[in-house]
């Protein structure tokens, strides 16, 4: 047993052996590298040196983040020197070297960036959020030294944000060269306010709009000088306040549609964008008696409630007189709600047959209460027509009139 | 006299004026023209940039599991090609000093670092031929508004070759892995940084002299009519399979055929002729032929920049045959050894090394070789293949030392003797050439070394062409009527006297 652990001693001692004389072999190369620092802050100087016992000037081939190069020596007395170029030396990241002609003489250095921020390259977006504690915008910030090299892995970042009256401090750390921090909105709409800092450095004021989420249902309201159907006045349609889920007033410009059931089924359209959360639509009143059912949309969001409004009748009877031979037709006087005349524009309308045949429609609008046709020779030779007169939903036939 | 003086005076002021105003017109018009000329709006967004492949490493992603927004591939993709164009620039700019297309794909920060680089180059004499062969890039990171990525590129094979003063000072591999921030901008995903986070020195992993069964008697083959155009529209199965049992007929095991690169459509393998290749070692397979595929032919750039196309092709027509029973191996070019004049042996040889090697790996199980015009170059390169192959053409009298002292050279490898053959072309051009009967002779004492030496061969070539394409061998008629007559069948498809010697049965 004794003996055998002697014999392991023996072998163990020769390894040992044989191992420093290896080592002692690579010593004894004709170039071995002299500099034993092998991280640099970039900026500084970066010299290697090397021991040589000839005057060979053996070229370095050098290879960083970005190129390569090859680097002439200087020759002094102590060995050979090799400044490695600024482009180099400028930029973070492993630094490969081989010397050419002795490929086995070959290392790394690695050059570090400079404990100092100088600039907070800061990316944000998306621009503006919703409010409701969902959406996020996202702040990425690439703090970088004076020779714009990103810090190491674990450089803490602290994130500022405010909002309405909060004001908030993280931490977060970069991570392959980015630092980045979601902030998520709240239910109010307001804007936020967000900066960061590194190593001492701040970066400048950054803000993101907190848009209201969409809205919800809302009420509906209408305004009119009379309720009578005088074909000239103006009705206006009010929203309430469109508001989002969280009572956030939705952003001015939203486009409200609303649609007008009139008593016969058609459907009549007018629009309107918010302000400060209402939207005003106007439409001008029918000409004849009317009932409207009235409902608006914010498209494929909200809806309000259904309202109808009537319309009186204003004009109850038409007075028509004939003349010239029948060839004049007088439509008048129109008279609104007081016995006044009825506003300048009113539409009349005249229909001529021939037999059952419609040869014509005039459409004239009245002036001071009265219409006047008037139907010429060149268009209606002498014979019998039917003449029709529309306006105000009332109708009034004649047959056999005689030109 | 005074009228028409005064008559002459006046068409020369009209003339005169004439000339003035035409100019003028002109002069405006063109201004006009110019004014009106412009960038196209369209160009704003870069959206007419036609992806033309160029740079196409092997690029495989790691999966998704980015921080931030999750990705998709369309977006991945345009990442990925911006990211190998930057490559891409980044390697013209350094081999000519010149710094076209940086500013698309590099921000205005880091432009700078390659500027800088290329100033100090340009005043050292510094010029770098280099290629990535193969990427893995890992998606780190992608911003929430889409406009910034970060990926890591973990052992990058980079091939670099380092001029200096236009002499070639280094040639080095390394394996990188960097860290890399890209912003898209303009429409381009441009490099923001790019951090060096670790250098390994490149680790050959192929394997060779591990499959180095080798084929006894074999041919080199191309169908009578369409030498040299396999696989164009004259491609016919019925007479390859009418072919085929001639050669197993006349006793032999194997054939060689030669794929052509531009013809196979470079990087991008043509599926038609790819086809046709497989259908090829189908019929051989009936016949129980093995096949040698030689690939690259005429292909002779072996610039860097043009190797990731080379290694796609490659990859291409390899992985679709390799699994063939008719397979027999993979020459990867022939007689590279002629291209050393025109463009460096330096050049050629890096290229085989590296073609070699991703073959290899492709494809493991079938031995590679590489066909050699003469037994002087056979050597080189013995150990990145699995069989060494040369091509004889010289006196007979000196094959068997020549193979003998190759022998000796290169003991623990097949060599085959994968060309040989004499044409029998006497007539206007060389009346004093050999005649069939010589040719006949020839073979015939070729087998006998062949047999005597246990020499693995493949002879050139079944049969007599009649017509050659230019450029094999040239216009010279002298050399396009030697080069016809080589076949063991005349061009009228009748066995001519050495067809007895086509093997050593």
């Amino acid at each position: 047993m004794k003996y055998k652990k002697i014999h392991i001693l023996i072998c163990i001692g020769i390894l040992i052996s044989t191992v420093t004389i290896g080592q002692h072999k690579n010593q004894g190369d004709r170039i071995t590298l002299v500099t034993t620092q092998t991280e640099f802050e970039v900026g500084s100087t970066v010299l290697l040196q090397f021991s040589s016992s000839d005057t060979e000037l053996p070229l370095l081939y050098c290879s960083n983040s970005y190129g390569s190069t090859v680097i002439t020596p200087v020759l002094e007395d102590l060995g050979l020197y090799y400044e490695i170029p600024e482009f180099i030396t400028n930029k973070k990241g492993i630094v490969h070297w081989k010397l050419i002609g002795h490929e086995s003489t070959l290392g790394m250095f690695t050059m570090h960036p400079q404990e100092r921020v100088t600039s907070m390259e800061t990316y944000i977006g998306p621009p503006t959020i919703e409010a409701g504690a969902i959406d996020y915008t996202m702040l990425v910030v690439i703090p970088t030294d004076a020779l714009d090299n990103p810090m190491p892995e674990n450089t803490s970042v602290m994130v500022n944000h405010r909002f309405l009256e909060t004001q908030k401090r993280d931490e977060v750390v970069t991570n392959k060269i980015i630092a980045y921090k979601n902030i998520t909105s709240e239910t109010k709409s307001g804007r936020l306010f967000i900066s960061s800092e590194c190593l001492e450095t701040n970066s400048k004021e950054y803000t993101v709009d907190v848009l209201p989420a969409i809205p919800t249902d809302f009420t509906i309201s209408v305004d009119r000088p009379h309720e009578y159907a005088d074909g000239n006045q103006i009705t206006s349609l009010y929203t309430s306040i469109l508001r989002d889920q969280y009572g956030n007033e939705v952003s001015d410009g939203t486009f409200v549609t609303f649609f007008i059931t009139n008593k016969e089924g058609n459907i009549l359209k007018t629009s309107g964008t918010t302000v400060q959360g209402i939207a005003t639509a106007t439409m001008i009143h029918p000409d004849q008696e009317e009932a409207w059912s009235i409902k608006a949309y914010v498209q494929g969001m909200a809806e309000s409630n259904r309202m109808t409004i009537a319309y009186q009748q204003v004009i109850k009877d038409v007075e028509i007189a004939f003349a010239k031979a029948n060839r004049e037709i007088k439509v008048g006087p129109l008279k609104s709600f007081m016995n006044q005349m009825i506003p300048d524009g009113f539409h009349v309308v005249l229909e001529i047959y021939k037999g059952d045949t419609l040869l014509n429609t005039e459409t004239k609008t009245s002036k001071g209460g009265y219409v006047s046709f008037m139907l010429k020779e060149e268009m209606y030779i002498s014979g019998t027509y039917t003449i029709k007169i529309k306006t105000a939903g009332i109708e009034k036939s004649f047959k056999n009139i005689k030109l | 006299m005074r009228t028409m003086n005064k008559n002459l005076l006046r068409s020369v002021l009209i003339i005169s004026y004439m000339i003035i105003i035409a100019i003028i017109i002109g002069g405006i018009s063109s201004l006009f023209g110019y004014l009106n000329t412009g960038a196209d709006r369209a160009s704003i967004l870069h959206t007419e940039i036609q992806k033309i492949d160029q740079y196409i490493p092997e690029v495989i992603w790691a999966p998704l599991q980015n921080e931030g927004r999750p990705m998709d591939e369309q977006t991945l993709k345009r990442i990925e090609n911006n990211y190998l164009d930057a490559w891409y620039v980044k390697q013209v700019a350094y081999k000519t000093n010149t710094t076209n297309g940086i500013e698309d794909y590099y921000t205005e920060n880091a432009r700078k670092n390659l500027y800088n680089t290329i100033a100090y180059n340009t005043k050292e004499g510094v010029t770098t031929e280099a290629t990535t062969l193969a990427h893995h890039p890992t998606l780190e990171f992608f911003s929430e508004d889409g406009q910034l990525a970060v990926i890591t590129d973990t052992n990058v094979v980079e091939y670099k070759r380092i001029y200096k003063d236009n002499i070639l000072v280094l040639e080095t591999t390394e394996v990188a892995t960097y860290t890399i921030a890209l912003l898209l901008e303009d429409g381009f995903w441009r490099i923001r940084h790019m951090i060096k986070d670790s250098h390994e020195p490149y680790i050959e992993t192929a394997n060779f002299g591990e499959t180095t069964e080798v084929s006894f008697k074999g041919i080199n083959y191309y169908p009578q009519a369409t030498p040299w155009d396999m696989f164009g529209v004259g491609f016919d199965p019925e007479i390859l399979a009418k072919d085929f049992k001639i050669i197993k007929d006349a006793g032999l095991e194997s054939i060689r055929i030669f794929v052509p690169y531009s013809d196979f459509g470079k990087a991008h393998v043509a599926i038609g002729k790819l086809e046709k290749l497989e259908q090829t070692l189908d019929i051989a397979l009936q016949y129980d032929l093995k096949v040698m595929v030689t690939l690259f032919d005429f292909y002779g750039d072996y610039s860097v920049l043009d190797w990731t196309l080379n290694r796609r092709h490659a990859e291409t027509i390899i992985t679709t045959l390799k699994d063939h029973a008719a397979l027999y191996a993979w020459d990867i070019k022939n007689e590279p050894n002629l291209d050393f004049e025109s463009r460096g042996k330096q050049q050629v040889t890096a290229w085989l090394q590296m073609m070699t090697s991703f073959v290899k790996k492709t494809d493991p199980k079938h031995p590679l070789t590489i066909g050699w015009s003469n037994a002087e170059s056979a050597a080189i390169l013995k150990d990145q293949v699995d069989f060494v192959s040369f091509h004889f053409y010289e006196d007979i009298n000196i094959l068997e030392e020549t193979y003998t002292s190759l022998k000796k050279q290169i003991p623990e490898k097949p060599i085959v003797l994968s060309e040989f053959g004499m044409s029998s072309y006497r007539g206007i051009w060389n009346p004093f050439g050999n005649s069939e009967k010589d040719q006949a002779a020839y073979h015939k004492e070729m087998q006998g070394i062949i047999t005597k030496n246990k020499i693995p061969s493949m002879s050139w070539t079944l049969y007599d062409f009649v017509e050659i394409p230019k450029e094999v061998i040239g216009r010279l008629p002298w050399q396009k009527n030697n080069q016809k007559q080589f076949g063991f069948i005349d061009q009228k498809g009748d066995e001519k006297a050495a067809f007895k010697y086509i093997s050593n049965e």
